[in-house]
């Protein structure tokens, strides 16, 4: 009896690399692990640890709101996270009402000058915070706008805006020509039909704007800790600042500062991380 | 509805390129204007600034009477339909259909009204609910059909709206856009690339070619006497032969060489082209393929001794490309850089699919004698004296 080896062999074959790519799936998904505990575990001690009394947490049993009635009871916790809140939201407001135009007339208008110009915007991006920190506080100093939300909220609409305008270009040079004209067609205007028509299809861009300036805005420290002198209207991570130089050297307490501080910035990734793939890699399949 | 009047419209883009070229163009209330041509022959631009998408360089275009070259889009009071549709994909069909209306600041119950009347007449009741992404390319091309047809405007501009269609779904809208059209009797200006739409919808068509107007005719008219080898070779699949030749008078009568072949031309034509009556003129002598027969040796009338080179069977007929057989240098197929290109010295005859007709095989072919065409051997330009 003779044995068919032209049928056999490539079953064998077929075997071995199923076998082999289940082990290399296998091997990921334990990297994969590893990598999400590496980054899931601070998270995990600042939760576990800000449920925890001081001696609790020297001990390392038990568990109580003990830290949370010291953190409220130190810094005005809640009305830290509502001024940060209102930085992050008029901030980002002011960087789409400029960035959303700008980027529409970058990729839509033929206008003079308009490439030097978009170059120039995009360079803006490269300057970092620090360098132009001085001049903006002398700036924003002169203008007696130091004291409130108001310079803080400038400085971050202005070091935001070039991205988002670099972002809303990149996406609307994706958008047809023909979706707009068809609305000017239709009666509308040019702002009509970046408001009414352009927008609307541009959820993903704004989310990426959104998320990316709503992290680093609500994350800064600098900025709130020059520009906004009252105390009653300073952001969670100068008060956050504050608690760890000296209002309480209590670790759970900081670590219950820290969650409220992180929480929200989490949240908003979390919400809008679908948009925010569709958002930072469109123009790849064009 | 109102009449379109484009007076030496003239659009010369950055770089001192001319897209369109001193257009002079009337399109009648209620009619149906096909602009046909090549790539690049201006037609979308002739009709982007008929929208008012694109400025005029010189010349007034006007609508119904009001010249609009400095007047806004949205003024002008005209829907367009765009090659790709162009369908608000945030909006469902009913909001795409009924959003040039709500701008207008229509009230919703007129509104609703007018989109269920265009619904019906597009047969898209069923899908008012629906995003564009949810609907298959024949649908969103009634849409777009449907959004310009609820606003009852002075004219339609259409820009190649079949050609992201399929081959069967394309005739089926042929048919249902000329229908809509006559049905609401509105001025029309369509622009497409394939004559088969132009020759199919069009109350007239208008050939461009490099910025310029070749001819307006009605299709048929167009089909039986182009103005010039240009339209002569553009309108009609395949194309009209064009056979460079010279005259060859002979007893009082004009005659040509096809090689060193003669060919007697009918006296009537005579009477009606200015045919040139010296030896050795240089003329363009145009045959439709379907003017082509398989004869005997012993017939009369303007015939050619041929040789089969290729057969190609379409079902329904057959396409025999002939050549010349002996044919020397002095005769070639005139060629046109935009027209469809044919091999030297080659004529292509359409056959019943029964002829018996092989490869190699040497044929004489009478040519349609009532259906010749002369050009211009310079000029290109069609001796008939009396133009179309």
């Amino acid at each position: 009896m003779s044995v068919d080896t032209r049928r056999a062999a490539p079953e064998v074959a077929t075997d071995d690399r199923a076998r082999v790519r289940r082990v290399g799936r296998g091997a990921l998904f334990l990297v994969m692990v590893g990598v999400a505990v590496v980054m899931l575990y601070p998270f995990w001690v600042m939760v576990v640890d800000s449920l925890k009394s001081e001696n609790q947490f020297l001990s390392g049993h038990g568990f109580s709101w003990a830290s949370w009635r010291t953190l409220t009871s130190t810094i005005p916790i809640a009305q830290e996270v509502v001024s940060s809140t209102i930085i992050c939201a008029v901030s980002i407001l002011l960087i789409l009402l400029v960035g959303l135009p700008a980027g529409f007339a970058f990729a839509k208008l033929k206008f003079r000058a308009s490439g030097v110009i978009f170059l120039a915007i995009v360079s803006a991006m490269m300057v970092p915070l620090q360098a132009i920190l001085m001049p903006e506080f002398v700036n924003i100093t002169r203008l007696g706008l130091t004291g409130g939300y108001t310079g803080a909220v400038l400085v971050y609409a202005a070091l935001g805006t070039p991205f988002s305008v670099f972002l809303f270009a990149t996406y609307f040079r994706g958008v047809p020509d023909e979706l707009i004209e068809a609305g000017i067609v239709d009666g509308l205007g040019y702002v009509g039909a970046l408001w009414r028509l352009v927008v609307p299809i541009a959820i993903p861009a704004i989310a990426t704007v959104t998320v990316l300036q709503f992290i680093q805005i609500w994350d800064d420290l600098l900025v709130g800790l020059l520009f906004i002198q009252n105390t009653s209207e300073r952001p969670i991570t100068v008060g956050l600042a504050v608690l760890a130089a000296g209002r309480t050297t209590s670790i759970p307490a900081l670590m219950a500062g820290s969650l409220v501080s992180a929480l929200p910035a989490m949240m908003v990734y979390l919400i809008f991380q679908r948009y925010l793939v569709k958002g930072l890699t469109m123009g790849i399949d064009r | 509805m109102a009449e379109i009047t484009f007076s030496g419209v003239t659009k010369v883009f950055a770089g001192n390129v001319t897209a369109v070229d001193s257009l002079d163009l009337h399109v009648a209330d209620g009619e149906f204007m096909v602009l046909v041509g090549p790539s690049g022959c201006g037609k979308t631009t002739a009709l982007r600034m008929l929208a008012g998408l694109e400025e005029i360089s010189s010349g007034t275009l006007s609508i119904g009477g009001q010249v609009v070259n400095n007047v806004l889009p949205k003024d002008r009071d005209v829907a367009m339909v765009f090659q790709n549709y162009a369908l608000y994909p945030h909006m469902t069909v009913a909001q795409n259909m009924g959003f040039a209306l709500k701008i207008r600041g229509e009230s919703k119950a007129e509104v609703e009204r007018k989109v269920r009347e265009a619904a019906t007449i597009l047969r898209l009741g069923d899908y008012l609910d629906r995003r564009p992404r949810a609907l298959s390319g024949g649908q969103r091309q009634r849409v777009a059909m449907g959004r310009a047809i609820v606003r009852s405007p002075q004219a339609f501009l259409m820009d190649e709206p079949l050609s992201n269609l399929d081959a069967q779904l394309r005739v089926e809208m042929r048919v249902e856009i000329a229908r809509i059209q006559r049905l609401l009797g509105v001025a029309t200006v369509y622009v497409t690339h394939d004559q088969i739409e132009a020759m199919t919808m069009g109350d007239r068509v208008a050939v461009m070619r490099g910025g310029q107007l070749q001819q307006v005719a009605p299709p048929q008219a167009l089909y039986d006497h182009p103005a010039n080898e240009f339209v002569a070779g553009f309108m009609g699949s395949p194309p009209m032969n064009l056979l460079r030749v010279r005259t060859s008078p002979s007893r009082g009568r004009v005659g040509i060489a096809v090689g060193d072949q003669r060919l007697d031309v009918p006296a009537a034509y005579g009477a009606t082209h200015d045919l040139p009556r010296d030896e050795d003129a240089e003329v363009v002598l145009g045959v439709r393929p379907e003017d082509i027969d398989v004869v005997g040796s012993d017939v009369s009338g303007p015939t050619l001794k041929t040789r089969v080179e290729r057969r190609e069977a379409l079902g329904a007929e057959i396409l025999v490309h002939l050549s010349v057989a002996d044919s020397g240098p002095a005769s070639s197929v005139a060629y046109d850089e935009d027209a469809v290109v044919s091999r030297p010295t080659t004529l292509v005859a359409r056959m019943a699919p029964q002829a018996r007709v092989e490869v190699g095989d040497v044929l004489m072919v009478r040519l349609n004698e009532e259906r010749l065409h002369f050009f211009d051997g310079r000029a290109g330009v069609t001796l008939r004296r009396e133009r179309v």
